[in-house]
Parts: structure tokens; C-alpha cells; sequence
């Protein structure tokens, strides 16, 4: 599975843990990496993911339906999970400022197992921390 | 001309740079099934 992940575009670097039953995947500064596939790369090696995570910096944005996003890049954004800390983001959207959260992105639906991910709908990102803002 | 391409790119700079900064940074996955 260590493979599989690192063979993706804007995948720098992977560590899995066996002990832990976690996989780091460190990004390149390309952009490319596209977290919905990686996820789909994890089922194929013949494991779930239970939960993703991912630490991000980027600005808030307003979607078309008035949602928050966090914009990561121009042509990519997650739609954020409401959530208290979400609100509290609230005032940045639209502005340069940008903020670096870290939030889960997927955790796998309780009772069900081994379903492949393929969701064509984008991830909700539930933020778990508010780690910097930049003006 | 060589001042107009100096400001040219320090405008460019100023517009691009917030947004070069935007990117994942990290990815951590908890997996089950392992073996």
C-alpha cells in the first residue's frame, strides 16, 4: 500500500505504521494530491481507512450555496462541516487572509465496512483546530 | 523599462504569493485491515 500511495501525483512521501495502523503521506508543494483518491488507492491495497485527517492551509471562501469552504487551491476547495470552530472562521471568507486548520475529511460510516470510497460528492471538512492565521 | 518590469513583478508578487502558501500540508490516514 506504501507504493500505491507514493505513486501518486503529489505524493512526497509515506510512512505507514503498522504498529499504529496509520499512514502519513507527506504532499509536494505541487498541489496535485487529491485526498479522495488516496482513499480509493487505500481500499484497492486491500485496507479501510477509518479516518482521515488533514492539516491545510488555505483561505475561506463562500461556496455558490453559501457554504464555508477552505479554499487550498484556486480550482479546489472542501466544503466545511459546521462546527464551532468552523463559525468562528466565519468573518475571514472572502478576505486574503489565509489560515492553517487541521480537520478530519473522512471517517468511515459507523456498521458499514469495506465499501469503496468513490464518492463523486466532495469531503466535509470538520476542523478540530484552528492552528494559525495569516493577514 | 526595466522599472516597469520591477513592478510588474512585485505587483505579481503580491497577488500570487498569498495563494502559493495554500496547500495541504499533511495527510494522516488510520487504517483498519492491515496485516
Amino acid at each position: 500500500m506504501k507504493q500505491s500511495l507514493g505513486r501518486q501525483s503529489g505524493v512526497q512521501k509515506v510512512e505507514v505504521s503498522l504498529l499504529n495502523g496509520t499512514a502519513d503521506v507527506t504532499p509536494k508543494e505541487d498541489g496535485q494530491i487529491d485526498p479522495v483518491k488516496l482513499l480509493g488507492v487505500a481500499y484497492d491495497s486491500g485496507v479501510t481507512v477509518a479516518e482521515m485527517d488533514m492539516t491545510a492551509e488555505g483561505k475561506i471562501v463562500k461556496d455558490a450555496s453559501g457554504n464555508l469552504a477552505l479554499q487550498v487551491e484556486p480550482n479546489r476547495s472542501f466544503e466545511l462541516a459546521p462546527n464551532e470552530l468552523s463559525s468562528g472562521l466565519e468573518s475571514l471568507a472572502g478576505t486574503q487572509t489565509t489560515v492553517t486548520v487541521r480537520g478530519q475529511l473522512y471517517k468511515e460510516p459507523a456498521g458499514k465496512k469495506k465499501k469503496k470510497v468513490d464518492t463523486p460528492v466532495p469531503l466535509k471538512l470538520l476542523i478540530l483546530e484552528v492552528e494559525k492565521k495569516n493577514r | 523599462m526595466s522599472i516597469k518590469r520591477i513592478a510588474l513583478a512585485l505587483f505579481l508578487g503580491c497577488v500570487l504569493a498569498p495563494m502559493s502558501q495554500a496547500q495541504i500540508k499533511h495527510i494522516e490516514m488510520r487504517l483498519e485491515g492491515m496485516t
